[in-house]
């Protein structure tokens, strides 16, 4: 079966490669395309930012201490803790790592999409807006993954399941509470995977010194 | 018993007044200000400290992470400074929750803090950028400022685990705002277009993308050496140039002065007042100057006889007007010029001009025709006896229809050239003189009325010479039959021209001819001297002739405007 699996692997590695060569006249380079990638990353960051500014001028009475960070659904991912973890992961592993982390978002995004319009808060209207830009921009950076994908290593194209419990609760305020622990828990995410990006970016940019 | 109640009550009141006023209390809460990593690596927290209680007060700081139970406390209180507590690489770990807490602890107890969560990724705040130097280099354009710095130290840039982006202000040293400029990622930024002389401030601070702006870095100063900009040459070059031209023009006008006088002032013709010295006139007295004016013999004795009824002028409008003779040396035209009575022409008050002139017609006007009939026999026609200063002005100016009214301003403006070019019709002029003469019309007064010229005939006249005594030798342009009133007259010359009329700004406009066949003269009219009356439209065209457009005649004065 495993051998299957990665015969199956390689030619369908070797057809999406060719597919790519001819359908796409311009080829990015590897440095552009992080470069990309890194910037879209920034922005999916800083969207939830300021969400998380947003959504904290109405906290609720139960409040965020009851749900810590270790409890997102994505701590089970080993990623790097500090500088030196982080700088020694090779590049296939940390974009493995970046992908695992971004689908593991895809189906809560839409949860919170689907909640954002019945939450009790006051500007509900304006986060309803702000979550699906964040959607999409999460949409946007999969598929620029997906293209660097086909320029790393195979490593790169495995992606952890992180599996996510669609329980956002059944009181509002619960529902609010739940809200606001989730959006903490992908920003931050959405950091991780900026800063790994931005790793990569530099490791690839040897032509551009003056970037990194 | 209720006294050693007492007692003790009072006691520790006593007490208890007693050690608060000496301050010993337990420490007050301490509070944790900040916490901030510089370079994602490495964080400190710094706290507050509550009152301590007038006893000496010692600070510990705890911490535990989210992922365990285990409480730490801080290892390095110093390297941050007071009241610190440094976290070095080995404490720090990111994307992890620090839970910190501050112990406030003196003999009499302790205080704890509130907690803090900290998330060292949200917590950066790197460092001032690093030598930061300004120079001032030049190209083509002109001199610029080139400012350029390093990142902070201890950021590490170069793996791409902190990305820095740097903004700049500058300002001369004299203004009080700043001029702020983000850069990005990049370490230089331009200054074009410095001012001259002027010294300016510069400052640099920096962000991680996600963090928190550094301090502003230590201010650089620069001198800018003084200059001038390219375009203030240019407009320097500019000007002298305009200048020099300028300079070159008036020179070439000084140099021309006489014919662009002439050209732009044409000469007024001097008086020639008949009689009049003109030194006397400077000089000698007024009596003097009368003197010499008196002619003797003047005026005639036969003066009555001189006095004709009434003119009677005709023009093609059938406008008649009537003068009545008894008036008409007062009713001279009198041209209300606005030059002055001392120009050239004759006016009626001048009785020896009009005298001599008469006199002097005399032989010239026999074949002349009359186109102002008038009724009175006396009138009827140019005879050699014909010497009656009233009717000087229609030998002179025969065949006018004259649409005279107050302001008789077109005159002055009338010039004659000599024989060559056309003449004014129906005026005569100096043939030998030089410069311009104005029309003898000036001799008729109108009251207000037209006068209708002759229907007949166009007489024009010609001045043969000018005789010593400056009286003026005429002579018929044409052969004309005297007293015939028939129909057609010819165009007596070719080279003279009609007035189609006279606008408002005392203008003839002269008409060309095309053909010199000419119609009835009951309709044609000496057309000069019609002006466009108040309300009155001037019509005046021959039907044969072909009116072209104004013209200017080859040395005549004609305003091309339309009337």
């Amino acid at each position: 079966m495993p051998a299957y699996r990665s015969q199956g692997t390689k030619l369908h590695f070797a057809v999406v490669v060719l597919l790519c060569v001819t359908v796409s006249s311009e080829a990015l380079g590897l440095g552009d395309l992080l470069e990309r990638v890194s910037q879209v990353s920034d922005k999916l960051h800083s969207l939830s930012t300021s969400l998380t500014n947003d959504l904290n001028t109405h906290i609720p009475p139960m409040g965020k201490i009851i749900m810590r960070p270790s409890m997102c659904h994505t701590s089970s991912l080993q990623t790097p803790n500090d500088k030196e973890q982080a700088l020694k992961v090779p590049e296939s592993e940390l974009l493995s790592l970046i992908r695992s982390l971004l689908v593991a978002w895809s189906d809560p995004l839409a949860m919170l999409l689907k909640e954002a319009p019945s939450l009790v808060h006051p500007d509900k209207s304006l986060i309803y807006s702000k979550t699906k830009e964040l959607q999409d921009h999460s949409n946007t950076l999969g598929d620029g993954l997906d293209r660097l994908v086909h320029k790393m290593g195979p490593t790169s194209q495995l992606i952890s399941s992180l599996p996510f419990t669609n329980d956002i609760g059944n009181d509002k305020n619960m529902r609010l509470s739940n809200f606001h622990f989730l959006l903490s828990c992908f920003r931050r995410d959405s950091h991780k995977i900026d800063s790994f990006l931005k790793v990569l970016r530099c490791r690839a940019a040897k032509l551009r010194p003056e970037m990194c | 018993m209720r006294r050693n109640i007492a007692t003790d009550l009072i006691l520790s009141i006593l007490f208890s007044v007693v050690t608060n006023t000496v301050c010993i209390t337990p420490p007050g809460k301490p509070k944790i200000t900040s916490c901030r990593s510089p370079e994602k690596e490495t964080f400190t927290c710094w706290w507050e400290p509550g009152y301590d209680g007038g006893l000496p007060t010692t600070y510990a700081l705890y911490y535990r992470l989210e992922t365990s139970e285990t409480v730490y406390e801080c290892s390095d209180y110093h390297t941050a400074g007071p009241n610190s507590c440094y976290f070095n690489k080995n404490d720090t770990s990111i994307w992890v929750n620090y839970n910190i807490t501050v112990v406030a602890t003196n003999r009499r107890g302790t205080n704890y803090s509130d907690p803090v969560d900290v998330d060292v990724v949200y917590i950066v705040q790197p460092h001032t950028p690093e030598n930061v130097t300004v120079l001032v280099k030049a190209d083509e354009q002109g001199p610029y400022l080139r400012v350029s710095w390093e990142k902070p130290r201890n950021a590490d840039t170069s793996s791409g685990w902190i990305t820095l982006v740097y903004q700049l202000r500058v300002k001369l040293k004299n203004q009080d705002e700043w001029e702020e400029h983000d850069v990005g990622q990049q370490k230089t930024f331009n200054v074009f277009s410095p001012h001259s002389g002027g010294t300016y401030m510069v400052q640099v601070r920096c962000k991680p993308d996600h963090g928190l702006w550094s301090e502003w870095s230590t201010t650089s100063y620069i001198q800018v050496p003084d200059y001038i900009t390219r375009e203030r040459s240019m407009w320097i070059i500019i000007a002298i140039f305009t200048v020099l031209v300028f300079i070159i023009l008036t020179w070439i006008l000084n140099l021309k002065r006489s014919s662009v006088k002439h050209c732009l002032l044409p000469p007024v013709p001097g008086p020639k007042i008949i009689g009049i010295d003109r030194n006397l006139l400077k000089n000698g007295k007024s009596e003097d100057v009368f003197n010499a004016l008196v002619i003797p013999g003047f005026p005639p004795s036969d003066y009555e006889d001189l006095l004709v009824e009434y003119l009677e002028v005709y023009d093609s409008e059938n406008q008649e007007l009537m003068l009545d003779g008894k008036d008409l040396q007062e009713g001279c035209l009198k041209l209300k010029s606005p030059s002055d009575n001392d120009s050239g022409r004759g006016s009626c008050d001048s009785h020896t001009l009009l005298m001599e002139k008469v006199a002097k017609e005399e032989p010239t006007l026999e074949s002349s025709q009359q186109e102002v009939e008038a009724e009175t026999p006396s009138t009827a026609s140019l005879q050699p006896e014909y010497a009656q200063p009233s009717a000087w002005p229609t030998v002179l100016a025969p065949d006018q229809p004259y649409q005279l009214d107050s302001p008789w301003k077109s005159l002055p403006d009338v010039f004659i050239s000599p024989p060559v070019s056309p003449q004014l019709k129906c005026t005569t002029g100096p043939k030998h003189k030089k410069g311009l003469y104005e029309p003898s019309i000036n001799g008729l007064e109108g009251k207000g009325d037209s006068m209708v010229s002759s229907p007949r005939t166009m007489e024009y006249v010609e001045v043969q010479r000018v005789n010593q005594q400056n009286v003026l030798l005429l002579r018929p342009l044409a052969e004309q039959n005297l007293g015939s009133h028939t129909t057609s007259v010819e165009m007596p010359e070719e080279d003279y021209s009609k007035v189609k009329g006279v606008t408002s700004n005392n203008v003839l406009l002269l008409q060309q001819e095309v053909s010199t066949q000419y119609i009835s003269d009951q309709e044609e009219t000496c057309p000069m001297m019609q002006q466009t009356q108040l309300g009155k439209p001037v019509v005046h065209h021959p039907p044969a002739v072909v009116p072209s457009g104004m013209q200017l005649t080859s040395n005549g004065y004609v305003d091309t405007a339309t009337y």
